[in-house]
């Protein structure tokens, strides 16, 4: 679907600002309660989120000693500012994105990980030790999954012959969906996906059984409520990318809807299912496994681009 | 005196505080009993996520203290410590006899006496241990308290 809107709209209400925070918000309930439902719970209410960040927002905000002030103010603030300007370069809610330009796949990588990066100066910057180490693994954690995490998303870009995403995304729905084509480059990116929002069994970062919750420990109040609305609208482009790549293009709005959920449901399953992994044991899984498969199956697109015009039955694959 | 604005603001901080209560477990000397039965309070079970309620393991993050046991010399300075730690507003659930008075506790050479001593309590939630049911119904309290 394409509408084009007048710059500011396009910031502050409809595919940035606004309409971005609110869906964050939804996302983040349609987790909790999925995540409830499959315990076997009741779950939270359907305001839970909004209740959440209005309260942490209404919050005194403590800032340590020991800190530099201006940086501990200001980093929840820079988290939030790149994730709500990467979704201007996604296919929000199945719309055109909002601006592009040849190889905003890499800008928007970029932008969905400077949160991890924010997060662990975040927590470097406190004396607080749990937040040392919760800021150690943060940051060993996206060198992990980032790789492999970008490696599967040029997967479809390499074979479409274009790092832009709004013309991977009009592409995708043409072929053969990505996630046939390309099944472990999918995973990849869903697994990748979990490990960049530390979702359940990578949450190994903010485990609160050993170091009380990791690099945010000393947030309270406004800096917090920035950073977990942040990681909500993460989530929402996070799906929106994964969905526009591998699950043939988002269309509309009602594509849009549909797949993201589908996506959500499956990652709610992953996260019931598994327990924490261990940091070592993450970093083992994307280094041992997840990389190697990834650039196997790379190599294979690259050849399949030269080999693929030969043979009429592979084509654009 | 408050204009409409603040009027209105101030509800809905109050709508979000009592739909929201972050709590944080402390067990500032007593036997065990009541922290078992306040982590059973937290399973799937009873489901306390149905009101909001979410065990952190942070002080800043959490809002209301759940507390137990009589307070020892050893735990006086930590509960006082975390107690400061938390960001206002901040409310504190005493769980259990010993909390209310020092229980079997009360006098011992270690025992400074019952949490209401060291720090100021919001509610107290009698019982040894008290049941799940009881936990909940004193945290329910402290919420309607707040609404009013």
């Amino acid at each position: 679907m394409n509408i084009s809107l007048p710059p500011l709209v396009a910031l502050l209400l409809f595919p940035g600002g606004l309409v971005l925070l609110i869906s964050g918000l939804v996302y983040e309930y349609a987790d909790r309660k999925l995540v409830a439902r499959y315990q076997n719970r009741i779950g939270p209410r359907w305001f839970q989120p909004l209740a959440d960040m209005i309260k942490l927002l209404a919050k005194e905000e403590v800032i340590p000693t020991g800190v530099i002030k201006g940086l501990f103010i200001f980093l929840p603030i820079v988290a939030l500012t790149a994730i709500l300007t990467a979704a201007l370069y996604v296919p929000m809610f199945g719309f055109k994105p909002a601006y592009s330009f040849s190889g905003d796949l890499i800008v928007t990588v970029y932008l969905l990980s400077l949160m991890t990066l924010c997060i662990g100066l975040a927590g470097a910057n406190t004396e607080d030790r749990f937040s040392l180490v919760g800021a150690t693994r943060a940051l060993t954690q996206m060198f992990s999954y980032e790789a492999p995490f970008l490696f599967a998303l040029l997967g479809p870009a390499i074979a479409l012959g274009t790092w832009n995403i709004g013309t991977i995304n009009a592409a995708a729905g043409q072929n053969l969906w990505f996630i046939i084509a390309q099944p472990l480059g999918f995973l990849a990116a869903l697994i990748g996906l979990m490990g960049k929002l530390e979702l359940s069994p990578f949450d190994a970062p903010e485990a609160e059984t050993e170091i009380v919750a990791g690099a945010l420990t000393e947030y309270s109040g406004r800096g917090l409520a920035l950073f977990r609305i942040g990681r909500d609208v993460e989530l929402v482009i996070g799906l929106t990318l994964v969905a526009s790549f591998f699950l043939g293009g988002l269309g509309s709005p009602l594509d849009f809807l549909w797949k993201t959920l589908i996506l959500l449901l499956v990652t709610a399953a992953l996260q019931s299912l598994f327990a924490r992994l261990r940091i070592d044991q993450t970093v083992g899984l994307w280094w041992r496994w997840g990389s190697i498969l990834i650039l196997a199956q790379l190599i294979l697109i690259v050849i399949g681009r030269f080999v693929g015009p030969f043979i009429p039955f592979l084509g654009r694959g | 005196m408050t204009s409409p604005i603040e009027g209105v603001m101030d509800k809905v901080k109050t709508w979000a505080r009592v739909n929201s209560p972050w709590a944080i477990h402390f067990n500032s000397g007593s036997c065990n009993g009541c922290d078992i039965e306040i982590l059973a309070t937290l399973t799937p079970r009873y489901d306390v996520e149905r009101f909001g309620i979410k065990l952190q393991g942070s002080p800043r993050h959490a809002d209301v203290l759940i507390c137990t046991g009589p307070v020892t010399l050893q735990a006086r300075d930590r509960l006082v410590r975390i107690y400061e730690q938390m960001p206002e507003p901040k409310f504190v659930v005493a769980v259990g006899s010993c909390g209310i008075s020092g229980g079997v506790f009360q006098g011992c050479y270690g025992v400074v006496g019952d949490i209401g001593d060291v720090i100021p309590v919001n509610v107290y939630v009698p019982g040894c241990p008290p049941r799940p049911e009881a936990i909940i119904y004193g945290v329910v309290q402290l919420l309607k308290s707040l609404q009013s």
